[in-house]
């Protein structure tokens, strides 16, 4: 297939597909109830699918030569999973991510 | 228009996510440079940024392509990732069930992670429906302004930041804002060791399949831990 057509596909499915999940029970079920099960297991989507996503990205290309057993971001992850998990804050997870992840750099 | 703009709910709620507008400049421009990596035009970049209009899902369906994954596994992907938003909808239907139609479909348009947070501080103090559709309007403007900007600065200019700043770390660290002050009940912590698990052990998987299967794993696992705690708290 053509890569930029596979592209807009893409765009086009997968927006389409967002936006319906976005309006679902605002509009479209409004008058309906959620399964209680469905319900059940939509609260473990973000818990799940995000972790699934954030792993991948802070193991790869470990640094044989780094002391810190060679995986920089997964400590700087860890630590500014500590600063999420307090402040719930966004800029200060990433503040702390980015500086952790900089100090371990500098000194690897 | 002139209406909207004047009207103090609207900008109360586009002030209010500067901060986040700010904390999201790394991600958004992380994200152009995965379409511009991709081997997408800036029409497609603009159009993945404007239309599927969620970070998570424009960084994975970024990787997918650029791996070369069939449409239907991208499409899978990007779609058990985006059944977040059927919770949320669930979440704001109440408080905008009142609303016209054309309202109720501009503001789902909207309705993205920050500024589903962001709904639920404002209606939790005020649910007055139309102030508060007002309020996730503007929300919801500064963040797609925020979000188009950000990712065609990445598309065009992500090549002249240095490699050294690892701007890319940026994305996970956004996903652990996200994920990391959920982890307060046992069934949650159960659904992210899962998937984190399943992710690693299942890496050899061709085509990028271990992210929906780590995923759909951990779902499970969640699920199950909740139902069976909620049979032993009934005992």
């Amino acid at each position: 297939m053509d890569a930029a057509l596979k592209i807009w596909i893409v765009i086009g499915v997968v927006g389409l597909l967002n936006y319906l999940s976005r309006l679902s029970f605002i509009a479209v079920f409004a008058r309906r109830r959620m399964p209680s099960l469905l319900a059940r297991a939509l609260k473990y989507v973000p818990a799940a699918m995000l972790t699934a996503l954030i792993v991948p990205m802070i193991t790869a290309e470990p640094s044989a030569t780094h002391a810190l057993a060679g995986h920089p971001k997964v400590f700087a992850a860890a630590l500014a999973g500590v600063v999420a998990f307090f402040t719930r804050s966004n800029l200060a997870t990433l503040g702390t991510g980015m500086a952790a992840l900089w100090a371990l750099q500098a000194i690897g | 228009m002139r209406r909207l703009l004047v009207s103090s709910d609207f900008r109360a709620g586009f002030a209010e996510m500067l901060p986040a507008c700010v904390g999201l400049i790394p991600f958004g421009v992380v994200c152009g440079v995965g379409a511009a990596a991709a081997g997408a035009s800036w029409a497609a970049a603009l159009g993945m940024s404007a239309i599927i209009f969620s970070g998570a899902a424009q960084v994975l369906a970024g990787q997918l392509v650029a791996a070369g994954a069939p449409l239907a596994v991208i499409v899978l992907t990007c779609f058990v990732l985006g059944l977040r938003f059927l919770m949320y909808s669930a979440a704001m239907a109440p408080y905008l069930k009142s609303l016209p139609s054309r309202w109720q479909q501009a503001l789902a348009f909207l309705l993205t992670d920050q500024a589903f947070a962001a709904a639920v501080r404002r209606f939790s103090v005020n649910d007055d429906p139309r102030r508060g559709a007002l309020h996730f309007l503007g929300c919801g403007v500064a963040l797609w302004v925020c979000w188009q900007a950000t990712n065609l600065i990445g598309y065009f200019a992500g090549n002249l930041i240095p490699e050294s700043w690892s701007l890319e770390f940026a994305v996970p660290l956004c996903f652990l804002a996200l994920v990391a002050p959920l982890l307060r009940d046992a069934p949650t912590i159960l659904a992210a060791v899962v998937a984190a698990g399943a992710v690693v052990l299942l890496g050899a998987l061709p085509m990028n399949l271990n992210l929906i299967a780590a995923g759909i794993a951990g779902i499970i696992a969640g699920t199950c831990a909740d139902l069976t705690r909620e049979r032993w708290t009934r005992r």
